[in-house]
């Protein structure tokens, strides 16, 4: 038990010196990092968070697809990006993590006070589930 | 006690060479990438449609971290907030809609205010009636984003995840906003003001506003308020409003229309783009994280609450184990007056009392320091606690959740290593 404490503080010691030399300040720990979804695929909107994202998306195999703004590349991208680039960035998209109830709002919202195209049933239906599962304070 | 150093540390260098060889290998055209970066690669970002150059405006704001591009949204890190009035390139961006080509042509040839409604003598005003019409101030406000802090909140809340960064204080030349409304004449009638602008909406939809809000009267005639063309003595840069800004401090800064062109007095609560539904807007009564809010049970936010930020040093800094070392920020709160700022190394099991400066004017920040010294070698934070006239404090978790993720005012903490 001694032992391992005092590998486990010589390999911190090391953490630091590393950290000392080869690191700016920008890159030590933040304490006021936001905590991350776990299940959130790759957000390059928060690169304090993108070590732990990165760990679980590649679990999930949900990569950022460039093509359509680094959207998580999974059934629904393509409707779902060309439905929003309309008015705004993948940038605000990639940057939420709300409850099915709020994904609903908004949609109505965006139709009703923003003026964004209404879609077909179908369509409106599939990015909305691409949105709760992918961007998701639930799931 | 000594914290060990939490392995994001490593994580974090290790992670650091992988994301610039995504950045260089990813096409110019995947702008989401780039956004969330700090922005040495700012010359590389595109231009938009309706005129707007991020390039340009971004280019001018080094250090900024990007939110989104289409709107433009950027905030600053709390160490390039040190100074005592915030400079233009370190001044977050909160954009709504497009920047009209207007501002950044910066051309306010034949540009007008009008103020009209309930008011004895509707006028319309140019930008020389302005200036020689009515007393010119200049005034240190601070201007935060109603949902700086969102980022904290969980499960999230929709929009801009902006963290501690939406929020800067600089000086502010222009007229009284009550000196303007008096000589109009407000008539018993009014009740709230309503703003206009000619910044575009983002459906491109000439019919739609991409903000519109106001302020109760009493607000409007209060102290602080301003119709401003002048930041830090120059002409108001494109991203924050030129060629005019109303700026009613203490409020979210939605209140403080960019690109200013009518003050419409109205008799009733002003229902304009971005007033109603959730946005701007906190429940009536405290709600557990999550709830679903009814519409009619949301309220419209009106004072920002009491807030600091510890802009120096850096978090991640060392400093030498047994002496004592600066740690300096400011201190608001939408109110008016801080009456104290404590710090805590440890914490927040003790507190020491920061030295703490007036305020130039009210509605300014007021700048705090305090001298610390930590023990031994190792890992520690920094907490800062501001506490305004009437006695109350930041909290040290995220205050109440609600919808949309406004007045997070939790205190804020920087990480220092003791060597």
């Amino acid at each position: 038990m001694f032992a391992t404490s005092h590998i486990l503080r010589g390999a911190l010691g090391v953490s630091l010196a590393c950290f000392v030399t080869a690191a700016s300040a920008q890159m030590a720990y933040d304490p006021m990092r936001p905590t991350p979804n776990p299940l959130m695929p790759v957000n390059p909107l928060m690169p304090a968070t993108s070590e732990e994202s990165t760990t679980e998306s590649a679990s999930a195999e949900v990569l950022p697809n460039p093509e359509f703004g680094n959207l998580p590349d999974a059934e629904g991208v393509e409707e779902t990006f060309y439905q929003c680039v309309a008015c705004h960035s993948t940038a605000i998209i990639l940057q939420q993590s709300l409850t099915d109830a709020r994904w609903d709002y908004l949609w109505t919202w965006m139709i009703e006070e923003q003026g964004m195209f209404e879609p077909e049933d179908e369509i409106r239906d599939e990015i909305l589930t691409y949105l709760k599962t992918h961007f998701s304070s639930e799931r | 006690m000594t914290n060990p150093l939490p392995p994001e540390i490593d994580a974090e260098i290790a992670e650091e060479p992988a994301r610039r060889s995504f950045l260089k290998t990813t096409a110019l055209g995947a702008l989401g990438a780039y956004v969330g970066m700090n922005i040495p690669f700012a010359e590389n970002l595109k231009a938009f449609a309706q005129g707007m150059n991020e390039e340009d405006i971004m280019a001018g704001k080094p250090g900024l971290t990007l939110l989104n591009d289409r709107p433009l949204n950027a905030e600053t890190p709390a160490h390039l907030l040190d100074d005592d009035v915030t400079p233009y390139e370190h001044f977050f961006v909160r954009n709504n809609g497009g920047v009209p080509d207007t501002a950044l042509n910066m051309d306010a040839e034949g540009w007008t205010l009008t103020i009209d409604g309930e008011v004895e003598n509707p006028l319309v005003l140019t930008l020389d009636d302005l200036k020689n019409n009515f007393e010119v101030i200049t005034r240190r406000l601070v201007i935060e984003c109603g949902g700086n802090g969102r980022a904290f909140f969980n499960p999230g809340a929709s929009g801009n995840q902006w963290t501690t960064g939406a929020v800067g204080c600089a000086d502010w030349t222009g007229v009284r906003l009550s000196d303007v409304l008096n000589a109009a004449g407000i008539k018993d009638t009014a009740v709230y003001t309503a703003h206009y602008s000619n910044d575009p909406h983002l459906s491109g939809d000439p019919e739609r506003d991409a903000i519109s809000r106001g302020v109760p009267i009493e607000k409007a005639m209060a102290e602080g308020g301003m119709i401003a063309w002048e930041m830090n003595g120059e002409p108001i840069p494109a991203v924050h409003g030129f060629p005019l800004r109303v700026i009613n401090p203490g409020y979210p800064g939605s209140a403080s229309q960019k690109f200013l062109t009518r003050i419409w007095v109205r008799d009733q609560v002003h229902d304009g783009a971005k007033m109603t539904g959730y946005s701007y807007r906190m429940p009536a009564y405290p709600v557990a994280p999550g709830t679903e809010v009814p519409q009619e049970d949301m309220v419209i936010m009106t004072d920002m609450p009491v807030k600091s930020l510890i802009t120096f040093p850096q978090s991640g800094t060392q400093t030498p184990a047994g002496a004592a070392s600066e740690v300096r920020g400011h201190a608001w709160s939408g109110s008016g007056d801080i009456a104290s700022v404590d710090v805590s190394i440890d914490f927040g099991a003790t507190w020491i009392a920061a030295e703490l400066e007036p305020a130039v004017n009210k509605f300014a920040w007021q700048r705090f320091r305090a001298d610390i010294t930590l023990p031994e070698a190792g890992y520690y934070e920094v907490w800062a606690r501001a506490t305004d006239t009437n006695g109350v404090a930041q909290p040290p978790v995220v205050p109440g959740w609600n919808p949309r993720g406004y007045g997070n005012n939790m205190q804020h903490r920087i990480a220092l290593i003791a060597t």
